[in-house]
């Protein structure tokens, strides 16, 4: 168990360390000590992720997730969830395209029994899983999907704008919450064959920080995890890479009972990990990010043609990213003329580029999310984590910020002059019809931005 | 087909020694405007959070103009003597920081959130909204005709229409709690900015207002920064206001908000009863967890992992205004959705596990790991200065001593199972509980009517 990096602070990480380790197994682990609070954040990635599942089996990675909530070798029934909560812990698991992570918060003094459950059933999860449990969580999981997607107002958005943006048969075409049908057809077989191949020790990072002792920490680790053996034979993900820009504009007009008219869209953009990904997100920002930027003041504020104006940015390593836009029009304002004032907007700004004073708004506000993020010790678990898994670096985490503040309004000005443009967009429009006059389909509605996780439970 | 092991088991491993943690304690005072301040710092929480009350309560809203408080509270940042609209957006946002402002009964809150570097500009931000709002007519207008675009976006979800239903059958149409928080397409149409200036002059000051800060405070004098900013507002004083008493109608009955081709039906299930000035409180909450405060207590025990009806239902205890005198009122209910086809055995085995509770009542291993996690996840709960900062807002606006939190940990770790079990089959009565299910009445009205859990009325799709 050779022991990694010394724990000294790069620059720009605000004072955080993290070391680094791994086990003869192949589990990489990633510690960072924090004694200001007695808590302790466990986290661990797995390597799969939607990206990974076969046509006729959507949403069986998410579906898996909830199966590693059901007992494993030593653990009965829902005691995974008996056992952190009863220890005043916190706990969830959740499914993107790229990744699934499980993840506690412990009071500190709790931090071995959380390690303890994660062993278990990454070691031994197939001792435990049945018919009643996959039959159990398989209509829980179809009420996820209704409760989110099929019941509310545009909840079906995301799905169909990523069914555009990415072509078919491309492993991002589909969302991790899978469709209904996939649902019904995964067996009991399946997800044994998805354990075996995805949830071994050498695909997986293990991140622990807080009020933690390393050398303690890593024994612990060392004793529960370290014979759990390792295996290959996970084949690589299809390559999910495209051209840099679509070359055509993309467009899908979707008439449902929903209560106004919407202009949503998705753009090409740079894969995460990248300079210019860390540039589009401040394009993104100036343009869409809160009530000072360019779109909102254009739409909500002067025009008064949208009730709500806004772009997110879904980073993605493994394909590239979308930049997310969402228009809720006001009153009976048509969609051409939102569109109209958005192309205005984003052709104004590649030729412009953004303002010292827009720069400057952009980098305070990407800073702070960055701090809220590595504010809390399971935030600042998760990122480490994710580095780690997506970039090989967990060190990465910790000078994020550091990267985003550095980046120039030249690097902003030129990646929204290559991929903001309406030959690089899938685009979704909304027209509402009323319950009577629609045909048979199912009056499917929306929750609002780029939802990338399936959560284990829902919160209240 | 069974699978071995190839890993070596070793026993569950015991706790180690808990650290000690205790919520913190504010420290209290008050500057020479009247603002009363609470502060509290967090070390390494860089983000700070500043929470603002105004005593300005639904029911002080002019009859005819519900919505003019929310208005009032968006207005805050738009614009004020030194700064149009755009500008204050752009300058907050220059801070880093992020300012939210919303009105429910007891009053106004904004919610600062920003990195302790730029914590003066920003504070003084907040500080120029609060003394000189511009409320300009048109950004005032704008706002009206946005919240007006917005109505129809919370009609069309179940969670909203199901909540925005539930009031207006609990509470007397009398009470402004039986009205939308922020306003109707009627009542919003009438609000301009001689309204909003109206009710900031008649509600808003500083001597009735009370400024939390939380964060990371090394190195900042929080007297000076306050006394530069917030200490620079200025208002008469004035005379707490009376908090009207709540009353409800929770006779047995269901309300069926139509929603044609629906797949999943929201319940929202719920009556009025005690709030945190009550001694049993701490017994209630314990109790409503073990009823359904996560996915193993007995609701989604049987609905979830059971049944698989649901992704989840929740109990919960929401505070909805209090009073010095103790007179105040929480919303007790359940909430989630389940399947249309299964909406009428879903709702027969919630009645059954509220059944069971009543007759067998909880027992000692569930009060235990409730008590263990209700109090154990303090420190995990309270690691942000922004959660710490709203709790302690929280206290002050239903008037609890500024150590409340800090007690009830003590008292919910003293709570036996009796207690909790008395509690929450009083605060969930099988007969007195009002139930509102938005759904498609053609497919789950006759279930839900053979059950006899109430008279079942249909309020058809609007």
């Amino acid at each position: 168990m050779p022991m990694g990096h010394t724990a000294t602070a790069e620059a720009g990480s605000g004072g955080l360390t993290a070391t680094e380790h791994r086990l003869a197994n192949g589990l990489r682990v990633v510690l960072s000590e924090d004694h200001l609070t007695p808590v302790a954040a466990v986290c661990l990635w797995y390597d799969v992720g939607s990206r990974h599942e076969v046509k006729g089996r959507t949403g069986l990675a998410h579906l898996f997730e909830h199966l590693m909530f059901q007992g494993s070798g030593q653990v009965k029934g829902n005691g995974h969830f008996e056992k952190i909560q009863g220890a005043g812990g916190s706990l969830n698991g959740t499914t993107s395209f790229e990744r699934t992570n499980y993840f506690e918060t412990m009071p500190a003094h709790e931090l071995e029994l959380a390690l303890w459950l994660e062993a278990d059933r990454m070691g031994s999860l197939l001792v435990a899983l049945d018919d009643e449990s996959m039959e159990n969580q398989r209509d829980v999981v179809k009420n996820e999907r209704r409760q989110r997607y099929d019941n509310v107002p545009y909840g079906t958005a995301f799905e169909k704008l990523t069914a555009l943006a990415y072509p078919d048969g491309h492993p991002y075409h589909h969302t991790p919450i899978g469709s209904m049908a996939d649902l019904d057809a995964a067996t009991l077989e399946d997800a044994r064959a998805f354990f075996r191949t995805y949830y071994a020790p050498n695909n997986a990072v293990l991140s622990v920080v807080g009020d933690i002792d390393p050398e303690q920490t890593l024994a612990w680790i060392e004793k529960y995890f370290g014979s759990i053996p390792g295996h290959d034979g996970k084949p690589a993900p299809r390559d999910g890479s495209l051209p840099q820009t679509i070359g055509e504009q993309l467009r899908e007009v979707v008439e449902e009972e929903v209560p106004a008219r919407a202009l949503m869209a998705a753009y090409r953009l740079p894969e995460d990990g990248t300079r210019e990904a860390d540039a589009a997100d401040l394009a993104l920002t100036v343009l869409g990010g809160g009530e000072s930027s360019r779109l909102y003041n254009r739409l909500v504020r002067r025009d008064r043609t949208a009730v709500a104006a806004g772009f997110g940015l879904l980073r993605l390593a493994g394909a590239p990213s979308l930049g997310w836009l969402d228009v809720k029009t006001s009153g009976d304002v048509e969609v051409p003329v939102i569109e109209a004032a958005v192309d205005e907007e984003l052709a104004r700004f590649a030729a412009q580029g953004p303002t010292a004073e827009e720069m400057e708004r952009a980098q305070a506000q990407l800073e702070r999310e960055w701090l809220d993020r590595l504010g809390t010790v399971a935030g600042r678990a998760d990122e480490l984590c994710r580095f780690a898994v997506l970039f090989g670096d967990p060190q990465l985490a910790l000078t994020a910020v550091q990267r985003v503040l550095e980046v120039t309004a030249e690097e902003v000005q030129a990646v929204a002059q290559a991929r903001l443009r309406p030959d690089n967009r899938a685009v979704l429009v909304y027209e509402p019809i009323t319950a009577e006059g629609g045909d048979a389909e199912t009056a499917e509605e929306t929750a609002e931005a780029a939802v990338s996780d399936e959560n284990e439970e829902s919160a209240k | 087909m069974t699978e071995l092991a190839t890993m070596d088991f070793h026993p569950q491993p015991q706790s180690g020694d808990a650290r000690p943690w205790a919520f913190p304690a504010p420290e209290r005072g008050t500057l020479d405007n009247g603002l009363t301040v609470l502060r509290c710092h967090r070390p390494g929480q860089q983000v700070v959070a500043v929470e603002v009350l105004l005593e300005a309560p639904l029911e002080a809203e002019p009859t005819g103009l519900d919505g003019v408080a929310t208005i009032m509270a968006r207005a805050f940042s738009e614009g004020t003597d030194k700064h149009s609209a755009e500008e204050f957006a752009a300058e907050l946002e220059r801070c880093g920081a992020t300012l939210d402002a919303h009105a429910d009964h007891p009053g106004v809150r904004l919610s600062l959130e920003v990195p302790v570097s730029r914590l003066p500009k920003a504070l003084g931000l907040l500080a120029d909204a609060l003394r000189a709002p511009a409320f300009e007519d048109s950004e005032v207008e704008r706002l009206v005709r946005n919240r007006l675009d917005e109505i129809p976006h919370e009609t069309a979800n179940p969670g909203r229409r199901a909540a925005k239903e539930l009031s207006k059958e609990l509470f007397p149409a009398t009470s402004r709690m039986s009205r939308p928080r922020q306003g109707t397409e009627e009542t919003v149409e009438g609000i301009d900015s001689a309204a909003v200036r109206a009710f900031y002059e008649r509600h808003v000051r500083p001597a009735t207002a009370t400024a939390v800060v939380v964060g990371d405070l090394t190195g900042v004098d929080v007297d000076e920064l306050l006394g530069d900013t917030l200490g620079a507002w200025t208002g008469s004083s004035a005379q707490p206001r009376p908090v009207p008493a709540v009353t409800a109608d929770d006779t047995g009955r269901v309300v069926i908000v139509d929603r044609p081709g629906a797949v999943q039906t929201q319940l929202l299930i719920g009556r009025v009863g005690a709030d945190r000035h009550d001694r049993v409180w701490p017994a209630q909450v314990l109790g409503t967890y073990c009823l359904g405060g996560t996915l193993t207590s007995r609701l989604d025990r049987v609905l979830r992992e059971e049944k698989g009806y649901t992704y989840g239902v929740r109990a919960f205890g929401q505070v909805l205004r209090s009073a010095p005198d103790g007179s105040g009122a929480a919303m007790l209910a359940i909430s989630g959705s389940v399947d249309t086809p299964n909406t009428g055995p879903a709702l027969d085995d919630l009645w059954t596990v509220l059944r069971t509770l009543a007759a067998e009542g909880l027992t000692d291993a569930e009060r235990d790991v409730a008590v263990q996690n209700l109090v154990g996840v303090a420190p995990l709960k309270y690691e942000t200065a922004a959660a710490v900062a709203s709790t302690l807002a929280d206290q002050v606006e239903q008037h609890l001593p500024d150590d409340y939190q800090a007690t009830l940990y003590r008292q919910l770790a003293a709570t036996g199972t009796v207690e909790a079990t008395a509690a929450v089959v009083n605060a969930f009565p099988v007969d007195r509980l009002v139930t509102v299910l938005v759904g498609d009445a053609a497919q789950i009205e006759e279930p839900v009517r053979a059950l006899g859990i109430g008279e079942v009325s249909v309020v058809r799709a609007e």
